[in-house]
């Protein structure tokens, strides 16, 4: 086993080192990808086949079908005799006080997307080590994306993935932490974000996981990559980001914009707007997207529409908690170009006003 | 490898389970006991597919145990919901690293069991369910196999399409080819599967370019004297060249010579032979399964020994082989202790016959082993003669003769009945072993005999010593020489003992055959009366 995983910046090309890596590896090594995301997926499909194209055993799914196909649907007899899995419930939750079966499958026999983790994780044990034997057999290699948004009992899969024959890729920015696989679960809640890099570091030490940093953006300009690095506190121990986009066009740069100056703002630059979610933002008349689901994109100009927290933070220096610090990290460093904040006051930040001529 | 199969509810095969050896079967049964059956369900646990077709399409509604249908509807006639009757064939294959994609504990074994394996089920289809209760309102003993559908996974639960590509399996029966195509599917598939990818893609790229040239060559000179004419429809211009469509693929042009004559030309025999040879000569590290129904098939005696010898020799550790057959010479060349004797519910094994014993049976492959193997009850005389008498002695009795109660009367012909006795101890036979005392004890003679007897099911009938050494004397000494002189048809000057001695199977006969009452010597009525029951 050699287990690898590369934290890099937002911009820094993730998704093609993933492309790269999986091209570069022999033709016949049965691997599999793993990302969140059904974008993410198509994504990463489409690229494989321009470039690694012969490889015929890669196969591309997402965590939730990994668990499924590989841990819950083979071995739910070992804690459940006699069950199958007939299906997948992505919505729906069992009753808090669910136990035995139903804390895992409905009505209909589908397994609970928020349980399939914990699922997944016992039945490993249950299973006298035929999971982990067959999964061995199985793949050369797992090759995880977005390795920041695992949550609750995916750790202690992981961990035991980690600790098997198979060699373990793992791209991710645990500062883009903002899905969970599982939203209820306070399993594990002290490795979301920069617990996550402690739990790797722990492993780093035992020698189970090599840990390298790819801290060049390819996308954002410096101040915005700069911007982005302030939105963490040194406790993440994190190295500084180098940009690589040099390009100018006039206006470039993190700045903040007054409420009464959007309007002109967005006629001018025409920046894709972004909010919290559909209840934010609704003092101004603009085309949004919500912070998570501008996850993976990439834009000329952004504007954001700041919650509560953020203005805080610009207004005061008040640090962000990790949950709303990743949604701005995320938010901001969508931009090529620039980047624009909308607030009344700012004093700490020390970011340049837009103000129209 | 397989390491064990059960069916439910498929044909004959009511609950059958059984645990095959990893290299050899040799399954053997009575007519309609299932031999044909098990390969064939074998088959579809691997392939999903029967003769060539998949199951859904060969699907009807006597596939379903015949039994269990009449209980189904007989129970919904009296009004109770049971389920309706379903089949289910598994497969569990040894724990390899190369199937492991089958593997998980989606199977019936209780406790749960994570294994490699294949389950191929035929349940009621849930789209059909209305119409299906509708039509159990008054059914019938044929089921609406229409309502029913094919469900085949691994145990993982991942449904299978199409045979695992490690599960190479080779079906040989004894059918022979005589389409136009020359090959059939299972040959097809044996070539197919005989030939590596790339090999396949060189034949079928040379094929190819040998039709371009044709077409371009002698065809081209053809085609343009057609051009030429008004021979066309349409105004579009006709031609004749090479089908290069994939129905014309390499794979029915190319078929198998023996001795340049085309495979579909040469004998029934050959033909099999050639099969089974095919199938099994594969240098692979892959899991293969070979099946091959009645291999003597159409095979004289001498061909037959060559194959078998042949098969021998291509056998190995990589293959599994399971071979149905009614020939003794195919079971004891290839060795009794791979004997399965088929019945409803299971195929035992025979428990460890000794080495030797089954060497010994080797080198004498003509023994009607098979003849022991399938009769219910088994009475072992020593020759032609004690067969005769004994028959004789036993229609007197019981007004019928011994095959009609299921009792076969084999002679051993010099065979040691030691090894004939350990083998029935293994098939847990009921036998009555008669032979002459020889001038020695009945005691001592039971005793190299003892660990293969067992009171009231194997036991060993001599007569006493004093009443003569073999068949003959004894015969005088129950009915006195007049009787026997009369009987027999010979005059006073001959010597009643060496003419009997000399004529001993004339003399059975000719005791046989006579008008007169026989009486019994005592050793052969109380053998009658044994088996009898």
């Amino acid at each position: 086993m050699v287990n690898r995983l590369t934290l890099g910046v937002a911009g820094s090309g993730k998704t093609r080192g993933i492309v790269e890596h999986c091209a570069s590896l022999a033709p016949n090594r049965r691997v599999a990808v793993i990302t969140f995301t059904q974008a993410n997926q198509a994504v990463l499909r489409a690229r494989l086949r321009a470039v690694a194209g012969s490889h015929s055993d890669i196969e591309v799914m997402g965590w939730f079908a990994f668990l499924t196909r590989h841990f819950a649907r083979p071995f739910v007899p070992f804690k459940f005799p006699g069950r199958r899995i007939l299906g997948f419930n992505f919505d729906g939750r069992p009753h808090r006080f669910a136990k035995g079966p139903a804390r895992f499958l409905d009505s209909g026999s589908s397994v609970y997307a928020c349980e399939l983790g914990r699922l997944a994780n016992e039945l490993i044990e249950a299973s006298n080590g035929s999971l982990m034997r067959r999964l061995e057999c199985i793949y050369d290699e797992i090759v995880i994306d977005e390795v920041q948004d695992l949550s609750a009992y995916d750790w202690s899969i992981l961990d035991v993935l980690l600790g098997s024959s198979i060699d373990i890729t793992m791209v991710g920015d645990f500062r883009q932490a903002v899905l969970a696989t599982n939203p209820r679960s306070s399993k594990h809640k002290g490795y979301a974000y920069a617990g996550a890099i402690e739990w790797f570091r722990e492993r780093e030490k035992i020698g189970l996981v090599e840990i390298s940093y790819s801290t060049t953006t390819y996308r954002c300009r410096p101040e915005i990559a700069a911007f982005g690095d302030t939105i963490f506190g040194p406790k993440w121990r994190l190295p500084p980001t180098d940009s690589k986009n040099h390009e100018e066009t006039g206006h470039d740069g993190v700045f903040l914009i007054h409420p009464d100056h959007v309007n002109i703002y967005v006629e001018e630059f025409s920046p894709q707007c972004l909010r919290h979610s559909s209840s934010s933002g609704k003092r101004f008349d603009l085309d949004y997207i919500n912070f998570k689901a501008a996850k993976g994109t990439e834009y000329q100009r952004v504007l954001i529409v700041p919650t509560a927290g953020i203005e805080k933070f610009l207004h005061a220096g008040e640090a962000l908690e990790p949950g709303p610090a990743a949604t701005l990290y995320v938010a901001s460093t969508r931009a090529f170009q620039s980047v624009a904040l909308v607030v009344a006051k700012a004093d700490s930040c020390g970011l340049p006003w837009w103000k129209p001529v | 490898m397989i390491t064990k199969v059960k069916i439910a509810g498929y044909r004959i095969f009511e609950d059958f389970e059984f645990q095959p050896d990893k290299n050899l079967n040799l399954i053997v049964g009575a007519n309609e006991s299932g031999k044909s059956t098990l390969l064939e369900a074998i088959a579809l646990g691997l392939t999903g597919r029967i003769n060539g077709r998949r199951a859904s399409e060969e699907l009807n509604p006597y596939w379903f145990n015949t039994r269990m249908v009449d209980d189904f509807v007989e129970s919904r006639k009296a009004g109770n919901k049971v389920a309706p009757p379903e089949i289910r064939i598994e497969l569990f294959f040894e724990d390899r690293d190369d199937l492991q994609h089958l593997c998980g504990a989606v199977n019936s074994e209780v406790p749960t069991k994570a294994c490699p394996g294949t389950s191929l089920r035929i349940i009621p289809n849930p789209e059909y369910i209305a119409d299906f209760e509708k039509w159990m309102e008054s059914p019938s003993d044929v089921l609406p196999v229409e309502y029913y559908m094919e469900d085949w996974r691994d145990f993982a639960d991942n449904r299978l399409t199409q045979r695992p590509r490690q599960l190479v399996t080779a079906v040989i029966d004894s059918r022979t080819v005589r389409s136009a195509h020359g090959v059939d599917y299972h040959l097809r598939s044996i070539l197919s599967d005989n030939l590596d990818p790339s090999e396949r893609a060189a034949v079928s790229l040379a094929y190819r370019q040998v039709k371009v040239s044709l077409s371009d060559g002698v065809l081209g000179d053809i085609n343009e004297r057609i051009g030429a004419g008004q021979a066309s429809l349409h105004d579009k211009p006709i031609s004749l060249a090479m089908d290069q469509s994939a129905r014309t693929s390499w794979e029915t042009a190319i078929t198998p010579h023996v001795d340049r004559v085309p495979f579909s030309m040469s004998g029934q025999g050959q033909q099999a032979a050639i099969k089974i040879l095919l199938a099994m000569d594969r240098h692979s590290d892959r899991a293969k399964f070979v099946m091959v129904e009645e291999p003597e098939n159409h095979l004289s005696h001498t061909s037959l020994a060559t194959l078998i010898s042949r098969m021998q020799d291509l056998a190995g550790d990589q293959q599994q082989l399971f071979i149905t057959t009614h020939s003794s010479f195919v079971l004891n060349r290839l060795g009794l202790s791979s004997l399965l004797l088929i019945g409803a519910s299971a195929a035992p094994r025979i428990p460890e016959l000794r080495k030797d014993t089954v060497t010994y049976f080797q080198k004498l492959p003509g023994y009607d082993t098979l003849r022991l193997a399938l009769a219910d009850k088994i009475v072992l005389v020593e020759g032609a003669s004690d067969e005769i008498i004994f028959e004789r002695i036993f229609v007197d009795l019981y007004q019928r003769r011994p095959i009609e109660l299921g009792i076969d009367v084999i002679s051993m012909r010099g065979l040691s009945a030691a090894r004939a006795l350990e083998l029935c101890k293994a098939l847990d036979k009921r036998v009555a072993a008669i032979r002459d005392n020889d001038g020695i004890d009945a005691e001592d003679l039971r005793k190299p005999l003892d660990e293969f007897l067992e009171t009231g099911k194997r036991e060993l009938f001599v007569g006493q010593v004093e009443h003569g050494r073999t068949l003959e004397p004894q015969i005088v000494h129950f009915n006195g020489e007049d009787k026997v002189r009369r009987m027999l048809g010979i005059t006073l000057r001959a010597n009643l003992a060496t003419w009997m001695e000399r004529e001993k199977t004339e003399a059975a006969l000719r005791i046989s055959e006579s008008g007169e009452a026989l009486n019994a010597p005592d050793y052969l009525r109380e053998a009658a009366e044994f088996i009898h029951g």
